[in-house]
């Protein structure tokens, strides 16, 4: 039982950092139909900005983060201005196309300027775990938990409540009627872009804490992951993100501790392609049907 | 000679020179190893990229798993050769064709399936089921686990004690088996079944209106491309004789779909060339290793950026073309006389007695709660010409697509020459005489008019698959007379001179005219026509008056059609049917419809100035 349960709050850990990846893709799709296969280098590019400030320049943790943050989202909005723009009128399989080259570039430029191997990420916190009745909870697990989810709760009082949400609501349903009612869907795309990098800076920095090693191709993993949680969820759909991104880190906590750790990652695939069978649009997907 | 044969003796004579000049260099080792290893796993990639194009650009569905195919073929074909004790010359091909048949069997069981899906979700199921296929085979104990599978005997030693002329047999074996992966594409390609794959790509619900079973077609393609990789892994694994798992996983898929997408997806020579390109091209960068990836993503993206459609689009490079253009710059004065065509061929029409030719009895519908269709009766006779008016939103479509098969109707009868047609599929019912057009207009749009009515033929056609990839008697004798067909039809609509443009660039009124040609090109006994005059103007609706009376005394057909312009409606039906809320409210002549205070109320609104004349559009 204790086994269960800490099993079960490793995955919630794991799996609120899938989430918060997880909303920049889905965010991103739901406007512009693109998978942003570049999203899971925006995490390490947080990840070297944070290393970078906190061993080298010295930084304390607060200014490092929203360093990562800042450049995140300084790259994520320059990408989507040069990559992607001139190609959203194009057919669809172009921009992914780009967008993997994209992902590429950045992950060979790292390695260009950083080298192969991994650089470790400093310990920022050093509070000691918490215990109760048996079971141990890192405060790093707990942190993470907490900070995701009011980042969550922010994100979609955002969304439902302010004028920029309802402009990105509106362009994800139908972005030619958007414009047509005035809305500037440009700043809405570029702010889709910096939300959802942002996130992902805040993600690298939680993901680093409990991963703690910084390396060129570091981002590729969890980024197929979150993305396959944004899927898992329902792409375009932020709750579902959420959902998805839990479900995956429990479903692969689960698995390494009860039946291998090597086959972690075919389970994973596994629910995704049982949800898709049964429900081909996600967990929170609505079915719709072309009009004849 | 003939331009057909003049391109055939390019194409070989140009592979045969380029294998002896190659066989010459690798044999005389001028060529070393290292370069001709290059070489295979060049025209691996080749077959490779040309298979995943046959999903991803015949198809146009998305896939992102195709490695996990090549890595079954690979290991399949392997483990045959190391456990089974029979000359490796011999166990060889046996181990190619079982790789390849293992990944076609893979591929149909996971086609089944996923091809449920479309676009993006279909990306990520196949990204699901190769990342799947990766992670077992690592965990296998046949597959050798995570240290993967070594020791495979090597085609560039085990051919011979010279390991020049093993070289040179292993050279000529990938190159002759990647010529008929190549071949057998390109005639798939230009069969009855390459088009129905094509016209899936295009729209998948016009292809399954015009008489294509897309689910099984889907299937083919993918089990095609699956077994063709599988045929990739086991020589892959051959060269190599390492095998892990590793190396088959969603990057790979990635690098061919790059390679495919930048050679311009629907191209197989594209294909080619951008395999060569990318394979090579890293190779030749090796000096500014450091470099290499970086230049080779801006590539990509710069490519992508001023190139969204790869190389050659959806074009052929062709050797006919490339030397005919080097033909001109020789002579200029140089004239072709046109090859005159004159190949009779008799249309088919079936003889109906004077019965109803459709009958519909109590038909109805409902989603959710909304009843669209209910208790609807009607028939249409041997050659009638029939209308179906009423207010936007009355069912009339919905009572279309229950014809056709796009809905299946909650009760009721559908009878077409007294066979009972409910709950079939679109396909068989476009096959048993039932032929449409949308209201949106659904065409082919990339492919060329001749090739949007080239399509509606595939129902009344017979050749094979194999007939198609081998070109044989029945194959080319079937494709010469819908040749001739189709372009019979064009005539008829004053269309010949199109005939190669392709759909998109055609004008609106024409669009629709096409629409309605590749409806009759499927030989039907009911023609629904849906909205037909939607966006013409008056000149083009009467000259569409005269062209649908020609195509009921012509062909034989009897037409229903829905319509909002009066005057269409009036002047050329025979009888009409006034639908309001999913129901019938009204049946008679265009007179008696016209004097019928119900449906005046309900839909043509009350003409006060002169009674009988008739108003232009209902509803406007």
């Amino acid at each position: 039982m204790t086994l269960f349960l800490s099993q079960l709050i490793n995955g919630l850990h794991v799996g609120i950092i899938y989430a918060l990846i997880a909303l920049g893709y889905t965010m991103v799709y739901g406007i512009v139909k693109l998978i942003n296969f570049a999203h899971g280098d925006i995490i390490m590019i947080g990840a070297y900005t944070a290393v970078i400030t906190l061993s080298t320049l010295g930084w304390s943790a607060p200014v490092a983060l929203l360093a990562a943050i800042a450049l995140c989202v300084l790259f994520g909005i320059t990408i989507e201005r040069i990559a992607y723009k001139p190609l959203r009128s194009s057919p669809r399989i172009s921009s992914l196309i780009t967008a993997i080259g994209v992902s590429m570039l950045l992950q060979n430029l790292a390695l260009l300027i950083f080298g192969a191997a991994s650089k470790p990420f400093p310990t920022v916190l050093n509070v000691p775990p918490l215990r109760f009745s048996g079971i141990q909870i890192s405060f790093v697990t707990v942190l993470t938990i907490v900070v995701s989810v009011l980042l969550m709760a922010l994100l979609q009082g955002f969304v439902k409540t302010s004028r920029a949400g309802k402009a990105m609501r509106a362009a994800s349903e139908d972005y030619k009627t958007a414009q047509l009612m005035g809305i500037n869907v440009n700043t809405t795309i570029t702010l889709t872009f910096a939300i959802g990098c942002a996130l992902a800076g805040i993600g690298s920095f939680l993901y680093c804490m409990a991963y703690p090693a910084v390396s060129p191709t570091m981002g590729s993993l969890p980024g197929l992951k979150a993305f396959i949680a944004a899927v898992l969820g329902g792409i375009g759909i932020i709750p579902g993100a959420m959902l998805g991104g839990v479900v995956m880190g429990i479903a692969e906590s689960l698995t390494k501790a009860y039946i291998s750790t090597q086959m972690s990652d075919a389970v994973v695939y596994g629910i995704l392609i049982i949800v898709l069978l049964v429900k081909p649009t996600g967990l929170l997907g609505k079915i719709t049907r072309e009009k004849v | 000679m003939n331009k057909k044969t003049k391109s055939i003796l390019l194409n070989i004579l140009s592979i045969m020179a380029l294998y002896l000049l190659i066989t010459i260099l690798i044999g005389t080792e001028t060529m070393n190893n290292y370069i001709s290893n290059i070489l295979v796993t060049i025209l691996i990639t080749i077959i490779m990229t040309a298979s995943l194009n046959v999903t991803t650009g015949l198809l146009g569905q998305l896939a992102l798993g195709h490695a996990g195919f090549m890595a079954i073929g690979a290991y399949t074909s392997a483990i045959f050769t190391k456990t089974v004790a029979l000359q490796f010359s011999l166990s060889l091909p046996i181990s190619l064709v079982l790789g390849g048949l293992v990944a076609a069997l893979f591929g149909m069981l996971i086609g089944i399936p996923a091809l449920r899906l479309q676009g993006d979700y279909l990306a990520i199921i196949t990204l699901g089921f190769g990342e799947i296929i990766r992670v077992i085979i690592e965990n296998l104990e046949i597959t050798g686990g995570a240290a993967g599978l070594t020791r495979i005997t090597r085609m560039s030693r085990a051919f011979s004690e010279d390991r020049a002329l093993s070289s040179v047999i292993q050279f000529s074996l990938v190159f002759w088996i990647t010529v008929l992966i190549i071949a057998s594409i390109f005639t798939l390609g230009r069969s009855r079944h390459g088009r129905a794959i094509i016209s899936i790509r295009e729209n998948v619900i016009a292809a399954e209106a015009t008489g294509i079973p897309t689910t099984r077609y889907k299937l083919l393609a993918f089990t095609i491309a699956a077994f063709f990789a599988g045929i990739a892994g086991g020589l892959f694994a051959h060269q190599t004789s390492i095998l892990n798992a590793k190396n088959f996983g969603f990057n790979k898929s990635i690098e061919y779909l790059v390679m495919v997408v930048l050679g311009g997806m629907g191209s197989i020579t594209g294909s080619i060339i951008a395999s060569i390109v990318l394979v090579a091209l890293p190779e030749m960068l090796r000096g500014l290793a450091e470099y290499r990836l970086v230049i080779y993503s801006l590539l990509l993206i710069v490519m992508m950026l001023f190139r969204p459609s790869g190389l050659l689009g959806t074009r052929e490079f062709s050797m006919l073309s490339f030397w005919e253009s080097l033909e001109r710059l020789w002579k200029r004065l140089f004239k072709r006389k046109d090859v005159p065509t004159r190949m009779p061929f008799q249309p088919r029409y079936d003889v109906w007695e004077d019965k109803p030719v459709l009958e519909v009895s109590k038909l109805g519908i409902s989603f959710g709660g909304l009843r669209a269709a209910d208790n609807v009766n009607l028939c249409l006779m041997n050659d009638e010409i029939v209308g179906l008016i009423g207010p936007n939103g009355a069912g009339k479509t919905t009572i279309f697509n229950m014809l056709t098969g796009v809905y299946v109707p909650t009760e009721g009868e559908i009878c077409l020459l007294g066979k009972r047609m409910n709950g079939q599929q679109p396909h068989d019912i476009t096959r048993d005489g039932i032929a449409r057009t949308f209201q949106n207009i659904r065409l082919f749009k990339s492919m060329s008019v001749l090739d949007n009515i080239k399509v509606a033929f595939h129902s009344r056609m017979l050749y094979s698959t194999l007939s198609g990839i081998l070109r044989d008697n029945a194959c080319l004798s079937e494709e010469r007379g819908i040749d001739i067909r189709a372009r019979e039809l064009l005539r008829v609509f004053q269309m010949e001179d199109v005939a190669d443009v392709q759909a998109s660039a055609l004008p609106y009124g024409q669009q629709r005219k096409l629409e309605i040609c590749r409806a009759l090109a499927s030989n039907p006994k009911v023609l629904l026509l849906d909205e037909p005059a939607a966006g013409m103007n008056p000149m083009e609706t009467s000259e569409l008056m005269q062209t649908i009376k020609t195509i009921r005394n012509r062909f034989s057909v009897a037409i229903l059609l829905i319509e909002h312009d009066m005057k269409l409606v009036m002047g050329i039906c025979e009888r009409i049917y006034v639908l309001n809320y999913g129901k019938i409210i009204a049946e008679g002549t265009p007179e008696q419809i016209r004097n019928n205070p119900e449906v005046i109320a309900a839909y043509l609104g009350s003409v006060d100035a002169q009674p009988g004349e008739v108003r232009g559009t209902a509803h406007a």
